[in-house]
């Protein structure tokens, strides 16, 4: 295809997605109305329904909770697909400490830079758990809180260098969050199904308005996602990480 | 209220801009942590503070940290000249 054919096929490709982008972004909401019909009818009904005061959370997982566990799915999938793609290509060798890029200086790190990590990694974590916890009352909720607290190990990191770190998070127990957070999400939609009931149907008492047990199935898949997402980024940061350690073999390359 | 709407617009929109011009990549990481910061704050304004808690630990903390690994990892490989 010659350059003149793709412009003539250009213009007319431009004209038409051109008024179609149009259309849809006048036929938008106005900015500052963002209350639809479905918001609308979800805000009215959703705390009789469900006893809860997070509506977003309400959304996601009970009312449209089946999307959620798509892309719960989604992200199981992404997150494994890495670890694959990066492991296969890397191999399990190489040493446990972390390399060096040439040319680069490498100050050891404080005590008091040690320590205040170590602290705030831990009021971090703490938050994120919290933010998972009270998912269904404030906003927030499983997705929210497990990046949170999966973002303290990058304190820790920080703090206590690469070995440490290592020791700390290379662990089946990182892996066996995700796993066992997205299994417990499955687990909520498919024991209603095995009894009769539909997929992800709320069937376990309501709980109290405001309360930290309100809503049901809800609080349950909402620390599953919770679990599985700390578990997926600890492992995506483990896995990246791998990738600058020391090449085995290297301290006797560099001594001869 | 509304000038803090177009306030917030205005600075994502400069730090989204510093992001496209900064040509060094670990310069643009960075540039990537301050727009995700004002993205942040973008968000809070807008009233959707659970969007902000998930733009604030993955737009400024695990993006930018898997880019500056993957630099590293990239600089660590290099072939010595």
């Amino acid at each position: 295809m010659t350059q003149r054919w793709r412009l003539v096929l250009l213009i007319p490709a431009f004209l038409v997605l051109a008024t179609a982008a149009a259309a849809i972004i006048l036929g938008l909401p106005a900015f500052g109305h963002p209350l639809t019909h479905y918001g609308t009818a979800v805000n009215t009904l959703a705390p009789a329904l469900r006893n809860v005061s997070n509506m977003v959370a309400a959304v996601n997982f009970d009312i449209r909770g089946i999307d959620t566990l798509g892309e719960e799915s989604m992200l199981v999938c992404a997150v494994t697909a890495t670890v694959i793609l990066l492991r296969g290509h890397r191999g399990e060798d190489g040493s446990e400490r972390a390399g060096l890029i040439p040319g680069r200086a490498n100050a050891a790190r404080s005590d008091g830079m040690v320590l205040m990590c170590r602290l705030f990694a831990t009021v971090v974590f703490l938050f994120g758990v919290y933010v998972v916890l009270h998912g269904t009352i404030t906003p927030g909720g499983g997705f929210q809180g497990g990046a949170i607290a999966a973002s303290s190990f990058i304190l820790l990191y920080v703090g206590g260098g690469y070995q440490p770190w290592r020791c700390v998070l290379h662990s089946p127990v990182v892996v066996g969050l995700e796993g066992f957070g997205a299994l417990a999400f499955v687990l909520c939609a498919a024991v209603p199904l095995a009894f009769g009931y539909a997929a992800l149907q709320n069937v376990l008492p309501l709980g109290t308005w405001k309360d930290l047990y309100s809503g049901g199935l809800m609080v349950i898949v909402n620390i599953a996602v919770g679990v599985a997402v700390t578990g997926s980024f600890g492992v995506l940061l483990i896995e990246f990480m791998e990738e600058t350690r020391a090449p085995k073999g290297h301290d006797e390359k560099e001594g001869a | 209220m509304i000038w803090l709407i177009g306030f917030t617009l205005l600075l994502s929109a400069v730090s989204g801009a510093l992001v496209v011009f900064s040509r060094d990549p670990k310069r643009q990481v960075y540039a990537i942590c301050a727009n995700g910061l004002v993205l942040a704050l973008l968000f809070f304004v807008l009233q959707a503070p659970d969007v902000a808690f998930s733009e604030i630990a993955v737009g400024t903390v695990i993006v930018p940290l898997l880019f500056l690994i993957t630099l590293a990892a990239v600089a660590m490989h290099k072939k010595p000249q």
